[in-house]
């Protein structure tokens, strides 16, 4: 499995001749044969779609058009390298991208020019060592089977062939997103009592956020900020935090000077333009939107929610032609997307109704009524909080509140969307109805599931799994209700012996959870109680 | 007006960027015509091709070290101090200039142990080092040694030469471990010095700072330069 320099298959990416030629001729001073080239991200995309490579060496600045990171966004978002892709980035000078913790794709490391051949395969050969260290790892991480990387990490740390801080980093994220908070707190103390590190600082701002403590958390990522103003990471969560104060204006200050050290990240764009509005700041809004949409053009993560937002600025501008050109323009982004079709019908409903074409807004707000229903039930909180809006615009309180009330039941343990639902009550005047509907239809998922529990607790497992069950179906994204159930199931499963057919619902219904959030600490728990049960895998 | 602070450093940036490759590409070409005049025989110009590769890393160098601090000044600087292993850092430094050593046929000899980690920012230490090779480049006689060891809490990274070491005046004005900053006026790399010390005190933990200070002696009796790291 070994890979070495003359069986690996290379790409080089670089917009500049020379330097293309240049690394071409290091790479077969090396003895290395079978080396390809490309210009521009486009014809790099195009390669690695039709071949297979060990090796991409990429320059991050490819001139006009995609970057060397939105290339390696594409590439790994259409699964074209694999996790044993070694991806080198190269680059003039240290870029933000190499510090901030934030990017979900990285490359494998940085090379900053002037680069020799030497140099070129030392940090190969280092890399390559490092990813058949980090393999194992990445590929559970992969098949979401997050025990088992955590466990590689242990035998990574152990074995003591790589950076174990690196090691530590990988854990730590890997603690959190199986929600296991006291182990990553414990973790982020052991460093942080050797010195403070900024991820593992940034890390314990994180935990106190989930467990709400919010001053608590807006001190720590201030403090990571002080030290390091550039660890955008801190700065993104740091933002997040004040809106959870209720202090949006302080929000869409640290995001302005996030977007002033990092200008060109779509979604910090998309943020600061969603404080911006929130707060009534049009002119910034509006630039920040434009700017998402400009920058996601050869992105792979381009949303929506962009054109929309941008439009509602327009509206709010009283420049409706405008918001109905920028949702025109969504249309045909998005053409085969049905949440985009919906976001974007909605919007038109309001812009239309602002117009004062009755007709034509109703029109544009059951089309939208219509996609929801076609989606049967699978539409993001966002998109229907965003539905929701524009029934208030025209009106229609009564269709915003059953839009409401089910996002808040699918939900209920969400504080960041409750947040959002009763912002949108407060700016219709309706602050008191809003929660009243927030804790009513909280109280209702909290009371059938209580029930469901206490039945099985009382020994009747069948009687709760069945509450749980009708509850379930009318409330598909719950991720409570759906894992409680799935822990009746396997409760059963336990006492009454093996059923392949309940083994099957536990499954579905696992899997239902691990795609609303895979960090749900039972969801890791149940899935080895089931295999260990059913015996298998 | 914070827009244009921005569009300034991008324009400043692409520009090193350009100029960076176009330097890559002439210091790789001259080595190669190095390499063929050295086959033939021709030490004359294999010698010329040597100093002049020297001027060109140093161009290289000082460009990514203005960029850097205009970069730190202005606030910019991604800044990223993690563990990292310090003999790869010391071997990539050696390896950037491992051609121009061997023109002059400078041995350098690198003392670290390998289970070594220290926080600090990669390529900005990296920059620290390949200056002070350079350095060493000019004022050595045939011979650089670079150590690195953990002394009471901080990282000490040496780069000794067997030159004649630094004018006393300078040794003086040079005490780095004072909060005075270097007199650059007296040396003609004030910019790398200037660098360097910036660089040495961005390093903190805790109350400790980073510094960096010269001195003479050292492991082969010439200049050496210091880099403390918290």
């Amino acid at each position: 499995m070994a890979l070495s320099f003359r069986q690996a298959n290379i790409l080089i990416i670089d917009d500049f001749q020379g330097m293309r030629t240049m690394l071409r001729e290091f790479v077969k001073s090396m003895g290395v044969t079978a080396v390809d080239t490309a210009s521009t991200g486009k014809d790099a995309n195009q390669q690695l779609s039709t071949n297979k490579y060990d090796i991409v060496i990429c320059d991050y600045n490819l001139g006009p058009g995609a970057n060397g990171q939105q290339v390696l966004e594409e590439a790994k978002l259409k699964g074209h390298i694999g996790v044993s892709t070694v991806w080198v980035m190269v680059t003039a000078e240290k870029t933000q991208e190499m510090v901030m913790g934030a990017a979900e794709v990285k490359p494998d490391d940085y090379l900053l020019k002037p680069i020799n051949q030497m140099l070129l395969e030392n940090r190969l050969e280092k890399l390559i060592t490092r990813k058949q260290c980090l393999a194992p790892i990445e590929a559970a991480v992969k098949a979401l089977n997050y025990a088992e990387a955590i466990a590689q990490c242990d035998v990574q740390l152990k074995a003591k062939t790589i950076n174990p801080q690196e090691i530590l980093r990988v854990k730590s994220e890997l603690l959190l997103a199986t929600g296991n908070y006291s182990a990553a707190a414990a973790l982020f103390e052991s460093i942080l009592n050797m010195r403070e590190v900024a991820w593992a600082l940034t890390g314990m701002g994180k935990i106190c956020f989930h467990d709400k403590k919010y001053q608590e958390a807006k001190d720590i990522f201030q403090r990571v900020l002080r030290d390091n103003a550039v660890y955008m990471e801190a700065s993104d969560w740091l933002a997040k935090t004040c809106s959870m104060l209720d202090q949006s204006a302080e929000a869409e200050k640290v995001l302005q000077e996030a977007v002033r050290i990092s200008p060109n990240s779509p979604t910090r764009q998309k943020m600061l333009g969603d404080a911006a509005f929130r707060n009534g700041a049009l002119d910034v809004a509006q630039a920040a939107f434009e700017k998402t949409i400009k920058m996601g053009e050869f992105s792979p993560h381009k949303a929506p929610s962009a054109y929309t937002s941008l439009a509602k600025v327009f509206a709010d501008k009283q420049q409706p032609i405008e918001a109905l050109k920028t949702l025109a323009l969504s249309k045909r982004e998005f053409k085969y997307n049905t949440e985009a079709a919906i976001q974007t019908a909605a919007a038109e409903g309001a812009v239309y109704h602002q117009m004062g074409q009755a007709d034509k807004a109703e029109a544009a707000m059951a089309e939208a009524e219509q996609l929801i229903a076609k989606a049967s039930g699978k539409v993001s909180a966002e998109v229907a909080i965003d539905v929701a809006r524009s029934f208030f615009k025209l009106g229609q309180k009564d269709k915003a509140c059953g839009l409401l009330q089910e996002v808040v039941k699918n939900n209920h343990e969400n504080a960041e969307i409750s947040k959002n639902i009763e912002a949108l009550f407060e700016d219709h005047g309706l602050a008191a109805e809003g929660q009243a509907l927030i804790a009513e239809s909280r109280d209702a998922v909290v009371a059938i599931n209580n029930q469901g529990v206490t039945l099985a607790k009382g020994g009747d497992l069948l009687g709760g799994a069945n509450l749980l069950r009708s509850a379930a179906h009318k409330l598909p994204h719950s991720e409570v209700i759906l894992i409680n159930l799935c822990g009746l199931l396997i409760g059963m499963l336990s006492k009454e012996g093996k059923s392949h057919q309940i083994a099957g619902e536990a499954r579905e219904l696992l899997e239902r959870v691990r795609h609303l959030n895979a960090a749900n600490k039972n969801y890791h728990v149940y899935t080895a109680a089931l295999n260990r049960i059913m015996g298998g895998r | 007006m914070a827009q244009d602070d921005i569009s300034f450093s991008d324009l400043i940036a692409s520009s090193i960027h350009d100029m960076k490759n176009s330097l890559n590409l002439q210091v790789s070409a001259l080595e190669k015509i190095a390499m063929q005049s050295r086959d033939k025989g021709d030490s004359a110009t294999f010698d010329d091709l040597g100093r002049v590769i020297y001027q060109a890393n140093r161009m290289n160098l000082n460009l990514i070290e203005l960029l850097s601090l205009y970069k730190l000044g202005k606030s910019i600087y991604p800044v990223d101090i993690n563990e990292h292993s310090v003999a790869e850092l010391i071997e990539e430094a050696v390896l950037q200039n491992q051609t121009m050593m061997d023109f002059k046929g400078i041995r350098v000899s690198i003392d670290c142990a390998p289970d070594l980690f220290w926080y600090l920012d990669r390529e900005l230490v990296k920059g620290v080092l390949v200056n002070a090779l350079n350095n060493a480049y000019l004022y050595t006689h045939d011979m650089i040694h670079i150590e690195a060891r953990h002394h009471d809490k901080l990282l000490q990274l040496r780069v000794e030469d067997n030159g004649r070491g630094y004018p006393e005046r300078l040794l003086h004005q040079g005490d780095a471990s004072s909060d005075k900053p270097v007199n650059f006026e007296s040396g003609s790399t004030g910019l790398g010095f200037y660098f360097s010390d910036q660089v040495a005190k961005l390093h903190k933990n805790g109350a400790l700072r980073g510094a960096l200070s010269i001195e003479n002696g050292g492991s082969l009796g010439g200049g050496c330069l210091v880099l403390h790291l918290p």
